[in-house]
């Protein structure tokens, strides 16, 4: 607290005073020479809550007119939103389409499993000769049948695998959207800690240092336009113009 | 087009990369390897006698363009046929990258059917 020196003729004036009324036994005087001299006290006291309020105001001001904070608040939190919405819907979909594949492929397995070991069964009675011409007949047009359908049942199964292998693609996507998120969250973190040492410290605000992000990352529908391309087509397209 | 073509698949998700690996199988490309980003691929495409290069973009040390760019400039791998694989969807980004001698760009998510008509159009085009 800066105090206005109080070695000045008016208060050794009033020293005088305030001795000489004592000695003199005049109360009335002494009492009015220490209040003025408390009133003396006070108005130092009230000019420096004024600054300190003053000092308080221009940083809180500085620290709004921030333009990170602002950008944050209006454009980066509801984009993240919804990139974690795509993240949300890019999940569901590739669980979807991995059960979908699954449900399919094990009646087919379950279908082959039983027939195989209808075949099997048929085909040991027939080595160990306990077959008859009629068993054999049955036996050989079954046997015919499975393996026919097996080859085909293959080549399904085989696609549905393909197909829960193509839905895991969602992780390389999610994850780069999610650190993205992550990054942001840092960031408003980091600028919740100014915050709370500016509330300690209002002489000492930085301004945010805004890094350029170069590598935008996957699209997201109904969040990029302008500048980014929606699709495939629309890349070789772009690719063809370029005379590729 | 020779199956049995080296092919070199550079991206930092592993998942991506299997996938890339099991479509290339399902097409006949057999013989691939693996490399997670752009300094662990370089190398191995100066010494590995490389007959493709597939690669993301965006990748933690050495990005795809550089490695692209890391390529055309050196004088063994110049002429490396590259097919970019990435999430990244701007136009200028696009554009770098054709600039930067790119032969094919698919953009993620993509199917089977647009990495195989990539993959043919890539050759019918070296050949031609």
């Amino acid at each position: 607290m800066s105090e206005e020196n109080i070695i000045n003729d008016d208060n050794i004036a009033r020293a005088h005073d305030l001795l000489a009324s004592l000695e003199n036994g005049d109360e009335q005087g002494a009492r009015e020479v220490i209040d003025d001299l408390a009133k003396i006290r006070e108005n130092n006291l009230y000019q420096e809550v004024g600054k300190l309020t003053r000092e308080l105001h221009d940083a809180i001001s500085a620290f709004s007119m921030d333009d990170r904070i602002a950008d944050i608040a209006e454009h980066d939190i509801p984009d993240a939103r919804q990139r974690l919405n795509y993240v949300i819907t890019r999940t569901e979909d590739a669980a979807d389409r991995t059960l979908t594949a699954v449900e399919k492929s094990i009646p087919l397995c379950e279908d082959m499993e039983r027939r195989a070991g209808s075949v099997l069964n048929d085909w040991k009675s027939f080595t160990q000769r306990e077959m008859d011409v009629e068993g054999f007949r049955k036996m050989s047009s079954e046997m015919d049948g499975f393996l026919s359908d097996q080859s085909g049942g293959f080549v399904e199964l085989k696609s549905h695998l393909n197909n829960i292998l193509m839905a895991q693609d969602f992780q390389d996507l999610t994850g780069q959207i999610i650190k993205r998120v992550i990054n942001l969250v840092a960031e408003v973190e980091g600028n919740l800690v100014n915050l709370i040492k500016l509330a300690g410290l209002p002489d000492h605000v930085e301004p945010h240092k805004r890094e350029k992000v170069k590598l935008e990352g996957p699209a997201v529908p109904g969040v990029d336009s302008g500048d980014t391309v929606s699709g495939q087509d629309e890349v070789d397209d772009l690719l063809s113009s370029l005379g590729f | 087009m020779d199956k049995n073509m080296r092919i070199l698949i550079v991206d930092d998700f592993s998942t991506m990369r299997r996938i890339i690996k099991n479509l290339l199988r399902d097409l006949g490309f057999t013989n691939t390897q693996e490399a997670d980003d752009g300094l662990t691929a370089l190398p191995m495409l100066q010494t590995g006698k490389f007959d493709f290069l597939v690669t993301d973009w965006n990748m933690p040390g050495m990005q795809g363009i550089d490695l692209l760019k890391a390529v055309r400039a050196d004088e063994k791998l110049s002429s490396l046929p590259v097919l970019m694989v990435t999430a990244e969807q701007k136009k200028e980004q696009i554009v770098e990258a054709a600039q930067a001698g790119v032969n094919g760009y698919i953009v993620k998510p993509f199917t089977a059917q647009t990495l195989e008509e990539k993959l043919v159009k890539i050759f019918e085009r070296l050949q031609g």
